[in-house]
């Protein structure tokens, strides 16, 4: 599903990918601006946490003209006056106009690398409004943008991940080589379907998946691996033929007392012993209850 | 400096990665030896640094580059070393009684809600001096002081993510920043030591976290550190590595877990 999604991006979409710490999802950040200049779309992407040498890292440079970087990462709050657009600009009539300002000959396609600056420096309900008015003004086909999310309130995350039509959230395995992906997309009827994949980026912004096997397949494959007989395919012998374990039962444990062992070890004497007692003169033989103060 | 930690990161002051940005972090521990380490380590290595003390006097730095072999107060006197000293230029901010260069930058203290835009000048006009220096580094201990005077995580986010822009992008030079955690399991609200430990690690491409051991104190073992390299060729690609260190006075000794003197 995940190369669908970057493959065919929707009208009107909005596509949120959500990472942690623990892995980062500007590798597949970069795919989808890569999968997008392919399609001949013109790419908007305003870098406010990133230079461009590390966002367009590995993009086809035949597509240089279709992509527009609007920097804002030097300096997003405008504190040293170098910047082409800072983080206050991001309202939908400001990036209205800047997408108009570069005459697109069709709906464009916004990045926003990230959201968390974004939600950082303004109120969510009004970034969730100018999303929603930037997804239905025409100027812009489809958003995508980046949210590391846990940088903000479960709330938050919240919010804007039910704004998105497709949620791509990346996540460590234990192979390093790979990371798995978990994609949501739901389609304009509510229908919600959710996929998990590995994923890696190469050098050149080129995204391999492969399917991650579901709960179902693995229980099966365990079924099938019980059945299978561990001890065929082997150079030596595992087994017991008949006489062999016939044999084995028949061995006496050198240790085990067994009834002939213990009547030679152990002879019985008649009668028991006794013990007696002669008190000695120096005894004081007290009859008196040691006991008697006792309350019980 | 620390021999052995430049084996372990593949450093050493005549070959090290330039633009790097290097988070130190602790809990229930203390990594300051690292910030002495990096400061010897960069001095060493002839580059410009601006150094950020806004939990010790200069005096406590000193002593112990003087024992690491490095002499703060003849780097300083030749404009090698921009010491800010948050403590003592403290008392004139609050004070207003001069505006000097140092008061400006700790403009902070008087108004936390203006944000650290007046720290991020004296960083700038500190590093984008002209000279025959090498390249600049910056070296911050610590940021969560600038939490608790009342500055909010998002402000401090800004800032870093200014000073690496200009330091680490612009001049190609290095940033170690040392920031302090909370426990995992405390209460975790907007403005917490571990989201701004977490903002952190999304911006750097070296991490060190210093914890103390699992099972208890050990004589032997003063903790553990994970070497957390970031950013690699691949995005998903994420390097983890846990060594046991212990501090000596004029170094450190790192090993691999299990192959320390008290067990081996």
């Amino acid at each position: 599903m995940l190369l669908e999604v970057l493959q065919a991006a929707e009208a009107g979409g909005f596509i949120l990918i959500q990472d942690s710490v623990q892995c980062c999802g500007r590798g597949i950040l970069r795919c989808c601006i890569n999968a997008a200049l392919k399609r001949d779309e013109d790419v908007h992407v305003l870098g406010f946490e990133s230079p461009e040498t590390e966002v367009c890292a590995g993009l086809d440079s035949s597509f240089a003209q279709k992509l527009h970087f609007h920097k804002g990462f030097p300096d997003p709050l405008g504190w040293r006056g170098k910047s082409s657009f800072t983080v206050q600009q991001f309202t939908s009539q400001h990036i209205t106009q800047l997408i108009r300002d570069s005459q697109p000959a069709k709906a464009s396609v916004l990045v926003v690398d990230s959201l968390s600056l974004v939600l950082r420096h303004h109120d969510p309900v009004i970034v969730c409004q100018s999303l929603q008015e930037l997804r239905k003004g025409g100027v812009v086909k489809t958003i995508i943008g980046l949210l590391h999310s846990d940088l903000h309130l479960q709330g938050i995350v919240g919010i804007v991940c039910h704004l998105a039509s497709t949620v791509i959230s990346v996540a460590p395995t234990n192979n390093e080589r790979h990371a798995v992906a978990t994609t949501t997309r739901r389609t304009k009827s509510g229908k919600v379907m959710q996929e998990e994949e590995y994923f890696s980026v190469s050098e050149d912004a080129t995204l391999s998946v492969q399917s991650k096997p579901r709960q179902h397949d693995r229980v099966e494959k365990e079924q099938d691996s019980a059945e299978v007989d561990p001890a065929s395919n082997l150079t030596f012998n595992l087994r017991l033929s008949e006489e062999e374990r016939r044999a084995k039962e028949k061995v006496a444990l050198p240790f085990v007392f067994s009834q002939e062992k213990k009547s030679a070890l152990l002879r019985p004497t008649p009668g028991s012993g006794r013990i007696m007692y002669e008190p000695d003169a120096n005894d004081d033989f007290d009859e008196e209850d040691p006991d008697d103060d006792l309350d019980v | 400096m620390f021999p052995e930690l430049n084996s372990l990161l593949n450093a050493s002051p005549d070959t090290f990665k330039p633009g790097d940005f290097i988070l130190l972090s602790d809990r229930q521990a203390d990594a300051s030896f690292l910030i002495h380490h990096y400061l010897s380590f960069y001095l060493r290595a002839g580059c410009k640094v601006c150094f950020l003390g806004l939990v010790q006097s200069f005096s406590h730095y000193s002593a112990v580059g003087q024992r690491l072999g490095v002499s703060l107060t003849q780097a300083r006197e030749k404009g090698q070393l921009v010491f800010l000293e948050g403590l003592k230029d403290s008392i004139g901010a609050i004070l207003k009684e001069d505006t000097s260069e140092g008061t400006q930058a700790l403009s902070y203290l008087r108004s936390p809600r203006a944000g650290l835009e007046g720290l991020f000048r004296f960083v700038e006009s500190s590093l984008c001096q002209s000279g025959d220096d090498g390249p600049p580094v910056l070296i911050i201990d610590d940021l969560s002081v600038l939490l608790s005077l009342g500055v909010s995580a998002g402000a401090i986010l800004d800032f870093t993510l200014y000073c690496r822009a200009t330091v680490c992008s612009e001049l190609q030079g290095n940033m170690v920043i040392l920031v302090r955690c909370e426990e995992e399991d405390a209460d975790d609200d907007e403005e917490g030591l571990n989201l701004l430990q977490r903002g952190l690690v999304h911006q750097c491409h070296l991490a060190l976290h210093v914890e103390g051991l699992p099972t208890g104190y050990c004589r032997d073992i003063h903790g553990q550190m994970e070497v957390w390299w970031r950013q690699g060729e691949n995005d998903a690609y994420n390097q983890r590595k846990i060594f046991q260190f212990k501090v000596h006075d004029k170094g450190a000794s790192f090993f691999t877990r299990g192959t320390s003197r008290a067990v081996l």
